[in-house]
């Protein structure tokens, strides 16, 4: 039976602008836009190519991405899908880091014989689906079907990680530098846990507490404090003085001098808290900018648009990627 | 203008100043640089000075910028009051220990 697999990314909205600033209680922060994106780096790694290799060891020769802010596949495209023959999809919804045997599922699907297989963890639905449709062509759609009897739960105990929020991709981002998981920095570790990039400039005064990260091409400039728990991207800039602890600046950003920056996601020139979900816009008091020191690489596949999608859709856009 | 009356309130006064922030929204760079500049102004002195920060927005700022553990940071007018009575009253005592000693 030939298979399909579709990977659904939601829209890059951390990389347009936030109309305004924004503050609201934590209880609330699930409701509200926040700067976390798998579709950012973490630790240099790039999630969505995570996923695209464990399906490429299925062996199928082609994957769909789907940029859109809706959640599910319009039955159209399943019915155009059905049309060429494909019988049977999976699907992931990038709003996870899980390192799972695709093999392993499709074989559960397969015996159990249903005709929607979901993936579980302690938590609940990862995103992850497979799912036969037979009757596409009648307009009964399995996948748009509400959850039932009929659908047999995958139960992966394997390591796994949700990032809907600043906070979640923190908490990956600790898991990764504390060995936690499989996943691991991209650089050279230096000294014991901290891990630095290709190209990238640390002023000799600058003190480095393990575990962190300093990504490819990054200066830290003199009396800088590095860590702990701190993950620097690609293509930033820590003037002088400046404090990261517990935090992740998002690639390309740039921080003044002499800051304290505590338990928060930087994009740019907004800040999110972690613990309060306060998104603060830095740039009219001069404390953050898009560094300038060198272009911005446009080449790492942690980009929608370097996999061929526009970085924010509110329509649902799909390219297909050769594998 | 204010720039001159939180110095000139700071240079005279012998009781806390309280810098009310709980109207803004935000703080652009002016902003900081007369904090940090009472702050300094201040370091030192028997008058203390305290913010209220009313939005989170600018308490996020204030602790990016280590005015919070400069000055004392508040979400309200009241907490800072009873601070600053608390605080107060014991620059009091010690002025008033300062001037017995001097007699």
């Amino acid at each position: 039976m030939d298979l399909a697999a579709v990977v659904i990314v939601p829209p890059a909205e951390s990389s347009v602008a936030i109309p305004e600033i924004r503050s609201h209680e934590p209880e609330h922060a699930s409701n509200f836009h926040s700067l976390a994106s798998l579709l950012t780096p973490i630790l240099g790694n790039d999630v969505l190519h995570a996923w695209i290799e464990r399906i490429r060891k299925l062996g199928v020769p082609s994957l769909w991405l789907s940029s859109s802010g809706q959640e599910n596949l319009a039955c159209s495209t399943l019915q155009a899908f059905a049309s060429q023959g494909i019988q049977r999809f999976l699907t992931i919804k990038l709003k996870s880091y899980a390192e799972m045997d695709l093999g392993d599922l499709l074989q559960f699907h397969r015996e159990s014989r249903n005709t929607v297989t979901e993936v579980h963890d302690s938590q609940g639905q990862l995103g992850v689906r497979v799912f036969d449709h037979p009757s596409a062509a009648s307009g009964n759609c399995e996948y748009c079907a509400p959850v039932d009897a009929e659908h047999a739960a995958y139960p992966f105990r394997g390591y796994s990680k949700r990032v809907l929020s600043a906070r979640e991709r923190q908490d990956l981002v600790g898991d990764v530098l504390i060995g936690g998981c499989a996943m691991r920095p991209l650089g050279k570790e230096v000294a014991e846990q901290v891990w630095v990039g290709e190209g990238a400039k640390i002023a000799d005064s600058v003190r480095l507490i393990g575990p962190s990260y300093i990504g490819a091409h990054t200066e830290i400039r003199s009396g800088a404090t590095i860590g702990p728990f701190a993950s620097i991207e690609r293509d930033c800039v820590v003037d002088y003085g400046t404090t990261v602890e517990r935090s992740t600046l998002l690639p390309g950003t740039y921080l003044a001098s002499g800051l304290l920056i505590r338990n928060a996601l930087v994009d740019g020139r907004y800040l999110e808290d972690l613990n309060s979900g306060v998104i603060a816009d830095l740039q009219p008091a001069g404390l953050t900018a898009r560094a300038t020191t060198r272009r911005r690489a446009s080449s790492s596949p942690a980009d929608a648009r370097a996999w061929g999608l526009k970085a924010s859709s509110s329509a649902a856009e799909w390219r297909q990627v050769q594998l | 203008m204010l720039r001159r009356k939180l110095r000139s309130a700071l240079r005279i006064s012998e009781l806390p100043v309280i810098v009310d922030l709980s109207h803004c929204e935000t703080l652009n760079r002016d902003d900081i640089e007369l904090l940090l500049d009472c702050a300094a102004q201040s370091a030192g002195r028997d008058t203390p000075i305290v913010v209220v920060a009313g939005s989170p927005v600018t308490q996020v700022l204030l602790e990016v910028v280590r005015i919070s553990s400069l000055i004392p940071v508040f979400s309200s007018v009241e907490e800072a009051l009873g601070y600053t009575k608390t605080g107060g009253m014991s620059r009091v005592e010690r002025n008033q220990n300062a001037v017995e000693y001097l007699k």
